[in-house]
């Protein structure tokens, strides 16, 4: 291969495996920054008597399974956006649906913030419980603009036709990345929820 | 994304010296970085030595530029943020941009026939974000009541709002977790790169024992840095909204947070961390006793084999760094063992360098010079760190100056030592200049005699009984009759630092007046070899074709009577040249 020869205006498999590998390897590598506040919060939850806490309020469990639910769907809409990218066939419908899932759970998301410091636990007035959800809700918000901001500009990309069949490696893992979210969010509810 | 990271020639300066994407420009700003931080990183070792030297005098020279307030004299409170940030530093923002930031960068793509790193644009994010967490560092120097005082390892309480009210302590979280930001994408980029982008022919077993290393080490930085990361962020979280994941119980009502939940996580990511800085080393020097020795490396395939095992294994044994905190006795000899099983590969390694160099035509030039250096203060350091993996050794001797020495050795002294071979060895092809060989020499031998006085001295006073970190040791009548050897010390320590001027000078005057550098100035086979010095932007004209090991030297079956072949060259006579490097003979005199 020679210096002339290596623009290609389109990406290939060979690419494509390049993006997957890269993708993979981060989230590996991000896995194990949640692993570890997974791993503190069994540690902390370990250090106290009864689980949770005495006198803790609880934040909502329907508000929290209102937000799983619609965090599921929005992964589901991404993947059958992507099968449908890979066949060639339309997926900006299913795209769009799983954006608009994932903004109703920043939206449900924040309102459990909302409803639970409103009640008057904050991080600054509460224990144990009241940081770990915090900090590992917070955390996992961040992750969720991340993936957000990604979702948009694939949907973006798809409208100016800057992505499409030929060219769809930053999709998929934008796509990838909120399974990503969506996998960990699991995590947190039953850390959180489930007694 | 084009193939093989290619991109066309950077025209305007700011795309070609600043925000570039070439994986060799970038390496070098990885290595100016690295060497101002490991400038600034040495005046506060030498500080310490001072104050330790002379407990309460005015620091020459410069102590009155400092500190001004107290004409010079280290308080107690600047000795804690000099041996906290000294650490800091030279781990995070020296010691990691040279060897991985700059090596791996430039190293990766050059070795294994590949135009660019496979994400350029992530590797100059890497960078840049390296660059902030730098920025955040050194700010912290400059806020009211000073740098992080916790000690590089951060422990809580200390590091608390409790311990630490100043906003010195949440820069230093923040600057860490952004250094840690920017390993991470650099390794997921090094990763990729090597297992996507190798050329044709360049099997695995055909790679230099560099990329083995860098690779290992890549693989080290995107699984444990986030380890950090997420220490980093509750420590935060700690500090600035109130939560308690490390507040002790005892001082807040209803609080149930826990320190040592903070030293598990920062030493499940800090003994890798070790591993990650002395891996690039050991790729180097692994492939320049071999150039130098004109002979093959010894066991190249069981040398892959013993790395990948360290790197294996320095992901179970951390809780050696934990044997005083009250750890279940049964966890305590797990790690133990563990700990001692990591000697076994390291051994390897060991014998498998000396039997590199064993009767070989050695040219003893200054990469070779620091190849054998490292290989000298690695094995002391090795064999000292038996005596600390040992519980009943351990807890005498922890806290204790045989700790620092320790570590020293290996992990600061013998990465260093890899660091320096490696400048030396590539500053040819990265800036087209040789550096100066007789200033090399001088510099190898004014620094490796100090350094081995510092840290061997270091074992005596520590097992004598000489504690870290205390900022005037003399008040303490016992410790009073170890100041002939911190002043030992701390002499041979100011003769070290001094003779990094040698280096300074030499790399600055070789940089821009140095001797032209030819093609191939060390005659070894490497890809990057067959290139011209400097190498230009595009790497490779034509994506090369690799037939051969790197390291055939002195085979007969080598045409022309040379005694080394490029990895693109075939062997005379490739039936009669056996497969495995390791089979083949030794020089032949």
């Amino acid at each position: 291969m020679t210096i002339a020869s290596i623009h290609a205006p389109v990406e290939d498999t060979r690419d494509r495996t390049n993006a997957a590998l890269g993708m993979a390897i981060f989230i590996g590598s991000w896995a194990m920054a949640f692993a570890v506040l997974f791993i503190s919060f069994l540690i902390l939850r370990q250090r106290q008597a009864v689980w949770p806490p005495v006198g803790v309020t609880l934040p909502s469990l329907p508000l929290a399974v209102a937000a799983t639910l619609t965090l599921l769907g929005s992964s589901f809409a991404l993947h059958r956006s992507v099968s449908a990218l890979r066949r060639g066939a339309p997926f900006t419908s299913w795209w769009t649906a799983g954006l608009v899932g994932g903004l109703v759970f920043a939206v449900l998301q924040t309102w459990l913030w909302a409803d639970l410091w409103a009640a008057g636990t904050t991080t600054f007035t509460g224990g144990t419980y009241e940081s770990l959800f915090y900090g590992l809700t917070w955390f996992h918000g961040l992750h969720v603009l991340c993936g957000l901001g990604a979702l948009f500009l694939a949907r973006i990309g798809a409208a100016t036709g800057r992505y499409g069949h030929q060219r769809r490696a930053f999709v998929v893992n934008a796509a990838v990345f909120w399974h990503f979210v969506d996998v960990v969010w699991i995590v947190l509810f039953i850390c959180f929820f489930v007694p | 994304m084009s193939h093989d990271g290619i991109h066309p020639e950077p025209t305007s300066f700011w795309r070609k010296h600043v925000f570039s994407v070439d994986h060799k420009v970038i390496a070098k700003q990885f290595l100016w970085f690295g060497l101002v931080w490991l400038l600034i990183g040495g005046m506060m070792a030498m500080m310490i030595r001072w104050q330790l030297a002379n407990p309460g005098e005015p620091f020459p020279v410069l102590g009155a530029l400092l500190f001004p307030s107290t004409g010079g004299v280290i308080q107690p409170d600047t000795y804690n943020v000099l041996f906290t940030m000294h650490g800091t530093i030279m781990i995070f923002l020296g010691l990691t941009p040279v060897l991985i930031g700059c090596f791996g960068n430039y190293c990766i793509p050059m070795l294994i026939g590949a135009r660019d790193m496979i994400v350029p644009l992530l590797n100059m994010l890497s960078f840049w974000t390296l660059m902030l967490g730098g920025a955040v560092g050194f700010y912290s120097l400059l806020v009211p009541l000073g740098a992080s005082e916790a000690g590089w390892t951060g422990y809580p309480t200390l590091s608390t709002t409790v311990g630490a009210p100043g906003s010195g302590e949440t820069l230093w979280a923040l600057a860490v977790f952004l250094i840690g930001a920017s390993s991470i994408m650099g390794g997921i980029n090094y990763i990729t790169t090597i297992v996507r982008l190798r050329a044709p022919g360049m099997t695995w077993s055909r790679l230099p024992l560099t990329i083995w290393g860098m690779f290992f080490t890549a693989i080290l930085n995107v699984l444990f840095l986030p380890v950090i990361g997420s220490a980093m962020i509750l420590l935060v979280l700690d500090r600035a909204f109130g939560t308690q994941f490390y507040v002790p119980a005892t001082m807040i009502d209803g609080g149930g947070g826990d320190p040592i939940l903070y030293q598990h996580l920062f030493w499940i990511f800090g003994h890798p961390e070790v591993y990650i800085l002395i891996l690039p080393a050991w790729g180097f020097i692994s492939d320049f006793l071999s150039f130098f020795a004109r002979k093959p490396a010894f066991g190249y395939r069981v040398t892959v084999g013993a790395m990948l095992a360290v790197t294996v294994l320095s992901a179970v044994v951390y809780g050696h760094h934990m044997f005083t905190t009250g750890l279940s006795p049964m966890l305590g000899e797990s790690f133990m063992l563990l700990t001692m099983i990591i000697s076994v590969p390291g051994e390897i390694l060991f014998f498998n360098w000396l039997h590199t160099i064993w009767r070989g035509s050695l040219r003893l030039t200054t990469p070779m010079l620091f190849s054998l250096g490292t290989v000298f203060v690695f094995g002391l350091g090795g064999l000292t760190g038996l005596y600390l993996a040992t519980i009943s050794t351990d807890i005498f001797l922890h806290d204790t100056y045989f700790v620092v020495g320790h570590f020293h050795l290996t992990m600061a002294a013998s990465s260093l030592f890899g660091a320096f071979a490696a400048i030396y060895f590539w500053m040819p092809k990265m800036f087209g200049r040789m550096l100066d060989e007789r200033l090399g020499k001088l510099h190898f031998w004014a620094t490796f005699i100090p350094l081995t006085i510092v840290f061997c001295v270091m074992f005596w006073s520590g097992y004598a009984g000489m504690p870290r970190r205390y900022y005037d040791h003399t008040y303490l009548e016992y410790l009073r009759d170890l100041q002939h050897l911190n002043v030992l010390t701390s002499a041979a320590a100011f003769l070290l630092g001094a003779a990094q001027l040698i280096f300074a000078f030499n790399f600055i005057r070789s940089r821009w007046w140095g001797a032209k550098a030819p093609t191939n100035p060390w005659e070894v086979g490497t890809l990057d070899m067959a290139v011209p010095s400097p190498v230009p932007y595009y790497n490779f004209e034509t994506i090369p074709t690799v037939v051969t090991g790197p390291h055939e030297f002195s085979n007969p079956a080598i045409p022309d009577g040379k005694d080394w072949i490029f990895q693109t060259e075939p062997l005379a006579d490739r039936a009669a040249a056996p497969t495995d490097p390791s089979a083949q003979p030794a020089a032949s005199h």
